[in-house]
């Protein structure tokens, strides 16, 4: 196995007396996509979360590359290399795409204190903006305003931002999410590419693309753990039918 | 400061936190209930001590007056919530301000046309003018302590409607999801209209009240409306309890900083509320 | 280019060249190059505004407290009996501003939305009872300034202050000045990250940006232009008072940032300029000026959604 990129120790959200998320030690390898599945309220937002520094653990530890960042300022998260996508589409609508991108590169570019360089007269940081686009297959929608590109488009937007910010890990929140087929297709060929190169965590609800993609599943019922495994492990495991099924919930 | 100036201005100071609660109530359960910041709700107030003025000067009866002025108040607060509020509803804060600045003109040129720009006054209701006296030298003006029975009644009453009836749960549940009271089904707008008019009318109804204390002036309004910003910040936007807290809180601390802190007496509620946000941004009851 | 919309470079052809000459056609009729003064002074002061709540998405009411703070920072810097430089004082008030911008947006840039609203008019209105119950700074009347300022730079005297043209002319100098300063602020990339605050602070955090440190900058630098104005202005007549820092005060720079279109800059001139005239206009109409103000910004409100800049440009691309 890889290099370990994250890695958790007996993490706990609590929201009054709910327990969201109870005890979750799990290690997320660099090279690797693995994903996090479970039925509805199983955590796993909540689990990616914490791992991108929007929520504060309760209990337990967070580590990057052995380090603890658990205490650390939301959006020194991003500056680590943790970069997420949301589940809601989350970008600027009036700016370009190609704008969109240039915000997210800029942070790793740096100058964001510089008041008197304008910000379309620096080719480096464009070419990274326009790669990550071309990446996602966006390239010919960079001069277009973000809130006039169909919804697929807008959700490989989304990952575009992630990878214009030149991050190491990829926390993606239900990236087909709302998709057609055609569009997760496009998605899932996309994710098979960029997991040679990151080490991503997939919360994705379409099992279908979450079998044919991933290295390693985690389950998740409740909050709690339940199994981590190979796409086979995890097929055959009894207990994982029986957490969908048990609860009447089918597989998504 | 003996015993009995301490005494007195405790009682000062709770009966200005009263007062305050009473215009603070109305401004906090619109915005938490309908999401308006209303700038123009010191002009209720305003106009409550105007009215009461207009009517005693004409009826020579404070009890009388007081009713016409509330009755007016409601009225006004029914009308401009059904034309101008409601165009708010959907409209971003800056709107808001604005609108309700522009209805501060409105108000304040109203008030100088209808009754002109020259202070007024009305004298304390002769069978509350008496005074009770603490010691040899000093007393209390039973009028203040009137007043101050009267606020609480209200909140009594107040806090009665929003726990205990039909309305006050509609109240709560607005405070705590929009949305949700909207797709039961309930009449919202009526809710609105409501909600808004018993705030208008408890502003008016508090300046009834000032009316024979202080000096009825253009402009009184607005200094009013700040105090009731800090209240309302201090005790965390739309909560009712906090209102409550820190309109006594805000009175007390403001009366005993003019004796002990002269020099710096209207500033000391301001640094007040700058130490509560710093430890909590959004207010002591927030949720 | 650094201004972009077609409408803004109209604006700014037609508007500076007619400014330039407006003193030859007002023939040295000085109440009204004073008056216009005030105006120039006024709209660099909106403009500092329109970047905090058009560009920056921050609402305050409490802007004016800078606009005050410029002028009493003067009265209280500056000796009595001496007349000092122009730019070096400049500096220090900017300086001196900015400090404390600083530690009131601290305080005022941990809360949003409705919050700031009320807090930034609170802290303004502290610093108003601050003045106006100080015997030290006149009270509500004010203090006096007796002297103005020399403005020699480098040997070379530039304007001269008592003379009401001259002064005219360093506020046209002025405005167009705080004008290009924010546009090349707006186009730099400080001002990429502040469009993204704006516009979706959450994901911009996501992106590793701290956002606070972003709005208080921003917040510093408007507070510090919006004290060169108040410097100016109090120069102007030679006073400053607390209704300086007024809440009034304000609230009327928010009404002309409406009217003229948030967001634009130039706005900010047309609106200070649309307000004045509708005000003068209606003040000579009735004494009761506040009743038809008041009904026209109800009205601007509910129908002119962006303002005249938005209007014009509306018209420009209908044409194009």
């Amino acid at each position: 196995m890889s290099q370990v990129m994250i890695e958790t120790e007996g993490l706990c959200k609590h929201w009054g007396g709910l327990k969201a998320l109870d005890d979750i030690s799990l290690t997320f390898a660099d090279k690797e996509l693995h994903s996090i599945v479970g039925p509805n309220g199983a955590g796993k937002s909540t689990l990616l979360n914490l791992l991108c520094g929007t929520y504060k653990p309760t209990s337990g530890r967070i580590l990057h590359k052995n380090e603890p960042i658990d205490s650390i300022k939301p959006y020194a998260f991003a500056r680590r290399g943790i970069g997420r996508s949301f589940q809601k589409t989350n970008i600027y609508p009036s700016a370009t795409c190609l704008e969109n991108c240039a915000i997210a590169a800029q942070r790793y570019m740096g100058g964001s204190f510089n008041f008197l360089k304008p910000r379309n007269k620096e080719p480096v940081l464009l070419h990274i903006a326009e790669e990550a686009l071309h990446k996602v297959g966006l390239g010919h929608r960079k001069d277009t305003v973000a809130a006039a590109v169909s919804y697929g488009e807008q959700r490989q937007l989304e990952i575009a931002m992630v990878l214009a910010t030149s991050p190491c890990v990829l926390l993606l929140d239900e990236p087909m999410a709302g998709m057609g087929h055609e569009e997760s297709a496009l998605i899932i060929e996309l994710l098979k590419q960029l997991k040679k190169e990151y080490c991503i965590v997939l919360v994705e609800h379409d099992m279908d693309a979450v079998f044919e993609l991933s290295d390693l599943i985690t389950v998740m019922v409740n909050g709690q753990h339940l199994v981590t495994g190979t796409v086979d492990a995890v097929r055959e495991d009894p207990r994982v039918k029986e957490a969908y099924l048990g609860q009447g919930d089918e597989v998504y | 400061m003996t015993t009995s100036l301490f005494f007195i201005q405790l009682i000062n100071g709770l009966q200005y936190g009263l007062l305050l609660f009473l215009i603070a109530s109305g401004l906090t359960l619109v915005f938490g209930v309908m999401g308006i910041l209303n700038l123009a709700h010191g002009s209720m107030y305003m106009v409550g001590a105007y009215l009461a003025w207009y009517f005693f000067t004409h009826t020579d009866s404070f009890l009388l007056s007081a009713i016409i002025s509330a009755v007016i108040a409601l009225s006004i607060g029914i009308l401009v919530e059904r034309t101008l509020i409601r165009q708010l509803y959907h409209r971003n804060h800056l709107d808001q301000v604005l609108l309700t600045i522009g209805m501060i003109f409105v108000f304040n040129a109203l008030q100088s046309l209808l009754w002109g720009n020259d202070p007024q006054g009305i004298k304390v209701p002769d069978l509350l003018s008496g005074s009770i006296p603490l010691t040899d030298t000093l007393s209390y003006p039973v009028y203040r302590i009137f007043v101050a029975v009267i606020c609480i009644l209200l909140a009594a009453a107040l806090y009665y409607t929003i726990n205990k009836t039909r309305l006050g749960m509609l109240i709560r549940a607005g405070e705590s999801n929009r949305e949700m009271v909207e797709c039961l089904g309930i009449n919202i707008s009526r809710l609105y209209t409501i909600v808004f008019a018993i705030g208008v009318m408890l502003a008016a109804i508090a300046g009834v009240l000032s009316a024979p204390m202080v000096s009825i002036v253009p402009g009184m309004g607005e200094h009013v409306l700040i105090a009731c910003f800090v209240v309302v910040v201090i005790g965390g936007m739309g909560s009712i309890k906090g209102a409550f807290v820190a309109a006594l809180l805000v009175g007390i601390v403001d009366t005993f900083a003019a004796v002990l802190l002269p020099s710096i007496a209207s500033m000391v509620v301001y640094i007040l509320m700058a130490l509560i946000l710093l430890v909590k941004p959004k207010g002591l009851f927030s949720n | 280019m650094l201004f972009q919309k077609r409408s803004e470079r109209l604006f700014i052809w037609i508007f500076f060249p007619l400014m330039l000459m407006m003193p030859l056609f007002l023939d040295g009729n000085i109440f009204y190059i004073n008056k216009l003064s005030s105006i120039l002074i006024f709209a660099l002061f909106v403009m500092s505004l329109d970047y905090l709540v058009g560009r920056c998405g921050l609402i305050t009411l409490g802007h004016a407290m800078f606009y005050g703070l410029g002028g009493y920072i003067f009265y209280i810097i500056a000796p009595q009996n001496e007349a000092v430089n122009f730019w070096v004082y400049t500096f220090y008030i900017c300086v001196i501003s900015a400090a404390i911008a600083l530690i009131v947006g601290f305080l005022v840039l941990r809360t949003s939305g409705i919050y700031m609203i009320m807090i930034t008019l609170a802290i303004a209105q502290m610093f108003f009872y601050y003045f106006s119950d100080s015997m030290e700074f006149g009270g509500i009347d004010g203090v006096f300034l007796y002297l103005k300022p020399e403005t020699s730079f480098l040997g070379i005297k530039m304007f001269d202050l008592d003379n009401p043209t001259h002064f005219y002319y360093l506020c046209l100098f002025s405005l167009f000045n705080t004008l290009v300063f924010f546009k090349v602020i707006m186009a730099s990339k400080f001002g990429r990250v502040v469009d993204a605050t704006r516009e979706n602070p959450e994901r911009t955090t996501a992106l590793g940006y701290n956002v606070f440190v972003f709005r208080l900058a921003s917040y510093v630098i408007a507070s510090a232009l919006g004290a060169y104005a108040g410097y100016l202005f109090s120069m102007q007549y030679g006073f400053v008072n607390p209704s300086m820092l007024s809440w009034q005060t304000s609230g009327t720079a928010l009404v002309m940032l409406i009217l003229g279109g948030m967001g634009s800059i130039y706005g900010a001139i047309l609106g200070t300029f649309a307000y004045e005239g509708l005000h003068y206009f209606f003040e000579h109409l009735t004494e009761h000026w506040m009743l038809f103000m008041g009904s026209a910004i109800i009205l601007m409100v509910i129908l002119l959604k962006k303002g005249i800049a938005g209007y014009i440009e509306k018209l420009l691309e209908k044409r194009s």
